[in-house]
């Protein structure tokens, strides 16, 4: 596992949640996972494909979740509704964008899939033979993690 | 939403003939279903992203019992745990029918990829696709059903990712 991918995201993540929801981020200690990722309330899941290949997940709770998109459409949301859902779906897809732009720039070119969300805690999420690194970032509205199971393909 | 018939029948005719072709015996396709409300999940479903020409995920959804009895076939013994080497080759079953339905995709003149599969374990959690429906196909097998989830659409013109940016 590479940790040139770590950066993007992490900056990638700090930008948006800044700029989308006001919310500044302070990362915590990164660890380095090869069993399966037990889910927490909401995982966002967005699949990277060329140059550098494999799974990022976003995953928080549903508190945290429906505090972020409050914020982002300056709406008290009281439940964790299909509006909700989409744009937690779309703040994943912005930072993962993002964060393929910025692995862009740095000659790593890949093309982002759609985001799929899981919701419910204790489902199993199996990268398989990819490692999970995995990056909590603290906030005030509640902990957000990063999960990078991430392979430069060709290396 | 029109259904684009073109892009989903190679997933579906990839998935018999993997299907048939790993477990010696003839599939059954059941009725197919439009389903817009979130898919709940099955025991086991190998998610595989699609990018390119074609857009989506796909979901091969099953039961713990339907999986061991399909690798158990496969290794030619029995497997009594979804363990390790089960979970890689369920895996490795997803891969190989998008691997085929891409290439049959190809064919056909709409170029893409597919992403690794991932693997989520547990009944009942929701798996939204957001605004792309789905359509579920039943596979009947002997050993059970294995379902097929495709949520896959023509890529639209290309906007860049920044301006993909519409909430609020």
């Amino acid at each position: 596992m590479n940790v040139k991918f770590l950066n993007p995201f992490v900056e990638a993540a700090y930008m948006v949640l800044e700029s989308e929801v006001g919310l500044k981020a302070e990362r915590g200690e990164i660890s380095l996972n090869r069993s399966a990722y037990t889910a927490d309330d909401i995982t966002v899941l967005i699949s990277l494909v060329g140059q550098v290949k494999g799974v990022v997940l976003y995953s928080m709770s549903e508190a945290t979740a429906i505090s972020i998109v409050s914020a982002i459409l300056d709406q008290q949301f009281e439940e964790f509704d299909d509006l909700a859902q989409s744009g937690i779906g779309e703040l994943g897809n912005v930072i993962t964008g993002q964060a393929g732009q910025r692995l862009a720039s740095a000659g790593i070119e890949s093309q982002i899939s759609p985001p799929t969300m899981i919701i419910g805690k204790g489902t199993m999420v199996s990268t398989l033979d990819f490692q999970r690194i995995v990056v909590p970032l603290d906030t005030d509205f509640g902990p957000l993690q990063i999960h990078l199971a991430l392979r430069e393909e060709g290396v | 939403m029109k259904l684009q018939v073109n892009i989903l029948n190679p997933f579906v005719i990839a998935a018999g003939e993997v299907l048939s072709s790993e477990l010696g015996v003839n599939i059954k396709r059941g009725q197919l279903r439009l389903h817009r409300e979130t898919h709940i999940s099955e025991d086991i479903t190998v998610l595989i992203s699609l990018v390119g020409d074609v857009w989506g995920v796909v979901m091969i959804s099953l039961s713990f019992e339907t999986a061991k009895a399909i690798i158990s076939r496969m290794l030619g013994e029995e497997v009594v745990d979804f363990n390790e080497l089960a979970q890689s080759g369920i895996s490795e079953l997803g891969n190989v029918i998008s691997g085929l339905a891409i290439t049959k995709l190809a064919a056909a003149g709409y170029h893409g990829d597919i992403s690794v599969p991932t693997l989520i374990v547990g009944k009942g959690s929701k798996i939204s696709t957001f605004d792309i429906a789905r359509i579920i196909v039943p596979l009947d097998t002997d050993v059970g059903t294995v379902s097929l989830t495709l949520a896959v659409k023509l890529t639209p013109k290309k906007t860049t990712k920044a301006s993909s940016w519409q909430m609020g």
